[in-house]
């Protein structure tokens, strides 16, 4: 940098880096969360979603109906429409005492919300009697089961037929079972549902067949599978406290990190009034001095957005297991890049002022 | 053909019972080529009228003309083209950049006057040659010793190639020896390549060297002047 000695060099950049990493920690974190809400919809492979009304979650407890499931199999530009059963239940320990897991009822032979990630077994076999697939990382906490391992859910033996890998839900993690099956574990009357799940036909579009399936099935909402995303995350983040709370961190970052650029540039600039003066007295405007802090505060950003996502990056290694995973998607490094140049070049703000009122005769006082 | 033309120069500081007035009408011509030093007492008003004649502080009243240009009337935004088109500077301390090479702080200014990188790192090189420093262009300023760092500052003064090469006290933190040197160097410039060159001065050492030695006290011309 030209005006800044090693040490004030190391400073603002330990200020940009600071930023950039609790900044991505914070909203890495908060988007794993937010993942762990919509991995359902992302993953179940369907176009559309029938939910109960109101729906802004998934969860369980409320249901569709039958009518519901047969109206939308019936319906313009659907190719398949299938029911699933979502609900919290649990698991029995051989020692004594119960986990919790989300149990996912899913029909055969489409399969549609589940299982995926399979590491064990396969999806059809669910369909022998009484079979569950449960998440691997949760093996030792359901009491060290294997393949073949029987259990009790909901009072009821299974036997652990595949395991899968960090389907690990904002809930207790999945586990599935064949619709059937878990219609009867969790109790739930036969015409009913938790959702329903469709596909559009070959060449049509799922928004306009999801509008058209609104229009027709009052008593409930239709979502895409990507509306539903939307709805969930747009939840999560603006509307429960996870939004305010990790954006408030985020924030922070960000205001600890201007603050040291902003102290450490306009120290450059002190330090160096006189280096400052003379270029002005030797014919450099105040235009190209600006122009020189701005090179300096955009090279900072970026070397310092570089060190900070590097940083990240291995954090975000170092920590993913199914349980906590930082998501950190290509947007939010672009978003950080952009956001460190605007932060570090609205820091230099204050230098700024001060460069202008800098006078060239002060060189010969 | 008279490279500075100063006709009733007046600069006050302040205003009301604290102004004071360190130029009273200084008159003074220097020839295109010429080597002049300005004396005198401290507070006589040297250091105020290098600083008019460089542009970087307006006359209160009075008619400044450098190289056929009146400047005395010229707008504070216009002040760093004439600074960077007309004159070389030459500082007591030097005030090089500490943090960048020799070459660079030469083409740092080179190209600031418009030159290209690569064009101005050249030039560098050529001017850094001019002062004997060539072989040092990738040092910091802090490896150089004093009379180094001022022929240094001297090859930034000469970039661009400025009619007008003003000196401040160029001596003032330098030896006798590398006082002289530095000294021999801005004479021999302006007589090869006719450079007209001011230096104020409080070092007698160095008179012998002038063409004309110009006195100024309390804000007047006291002898010396054309």
């Amino acid at each position: 940098m030209m005006f800044h000695g090693r040490a004030k060099l190391v400073g603002t950049l330990v200020g940009v880096v600071f930023a950039v990493v609790l900044a991505n920690q914070q909203a890495g974190t908060c988007l794993g969360l937010v993942y762990k809400n919509i991995m359902l919809p992302r993953n179940a492979g369907a176009d559309i979603w029938i939910t109960a009304p109101a729906t802004d979650s998934i969860q369980g407890g409320r249901f569709v109906t039958e009518a519901t499931l047969m109206a939308a199999r019936t319906a313009d530009g659907i190719a398949w429409a299938e029911p699933l059963i979502y609900s919290v239940a649990a698991i029995s320990k051989p020692g004594g005492g119960n986990e919790p897991l989300t149990l996912i009822g899913t029909r055969a032979p489409r399969f549609a919300g589940g299982p995926w990630n399979l590491v064990v077994g396969d999806r059809e076999a669910l369909l022998s009697p009484d079979s569950v697939i449960v998440e691997d990382s949760d093996r030792e906490k359901f009491g060290g089961v294997n393949l073949g391992s029987t259990r009790e859910i909901l009072g009821h033996r299974v036997t652990v037929v595949g395991f899968t890998w960090g389907l690990e839900s904002f809930a207790p993690s999945y586990a599935f079972a064949e619709y059937d099956l878990a219609r009867e574990l969790t109790h739930t009357p036969r015409d009913s549902m938790s959702f329903v799940l469709a596909g559009v036909s070959a060449g049509r579009n799922a928004e306009t067949v999801a509008a058209a399936l609104r229009a027709r099935l009052p008593e409930a909402d239709v979502f895409t599978a990507a509306q539903l995303e939307d709805r969930i995350r747009h939840q999560l983040l603006f509307e429960s406290s996870i939004g305010i709370s990790f954006g408030t961190s985020t924030a922070f970052g960000i205001i600890v990190g201007f603050v040291i650029v902003a102290l450490s540039m306009f120290s450059a600039v002190i330090d160096n009034v006189r280096e400052f003066g003379t270029l002005k007295a030797v014919g450099a405007t105040t235009f190209d001095l600006v122009m020189l802090l701005f090179v300096q505060a955009v090279t900072y950003a970026l070397l310092g957005s570089l060190i900070g996502l590097w940083l990240v990056g291995g954090m975000a290694n170092g920590i993913r297991g199914p349980k906590l995973a930082l998501d950190l998607p290509p947007a939010l490094t672009l978003i950080t890049v952009i956001g460190m140049v605007v932060m570090c070049v609205a820091a230099s703000t204050l230098a700024l002022l001060r460069l202008r009122k800098v006078e060239p005769a002060m060189v010969f006082r | 053909m008279n490279a500075i033309e100063v006709t009733q120069l007046r600069k006050t500081y302040g205003a009301g019972a604290t102004a004071y007035a360190a130029l009273r009408g200084v008159d003074l011509q220097v020839r295109e080529g010429e080597v002049v030093m300005l004396s005198g007492p401290s507070g006589s008003g040297k250091t105020t009228l290098l600083s008019v004649l460089g542009c970087v502080l307006t006359a209160s009243s009075g008619r400044v003309t450098l190289m056929g240009r009146d400047v005395s009337g010229a707008r504070e935004r216009d002040l760093p083209q004439l600074r960077l088109s007309l004159i070389g500077f030459v500082f007591q301390a030097h005030n090089l950049i500490a943090s960048r090479s020799v070459r660079d702080n030469v083409s740092w200014l080179l190209e600031l006057r418009g030159f290209a990188r690569a064009a101005a790192r050249d030039e560098a090189q050529r001017l850094l040659g001019l002062v004997g420093m060539a072989d040092k262009q990738e040092r910091l300023p802090v490896d150089l010793s004093g009379g180094q760092r001022q022929r240094v500052a001297i090859a930034r003064a000469l970039a661009g190639n400025p009619p007008l090469l003003l000196a401040d006290e160029p001596t003032a933190s330098l030896d006798a020896q590398n006082g002289m040197a530095v000294t021999e160097l801005l004479r021999k410039l302006a007589r090869d390549e006719r450079r007209t060159v001011v230096i104020v001065t409080h070092d007698a050492r160095i008179f012998h060297l002038a063409d004309r030695i110009v006195h100024i006290e309390d804000g007047l011309i006291a002898r010396g002047d054309s």
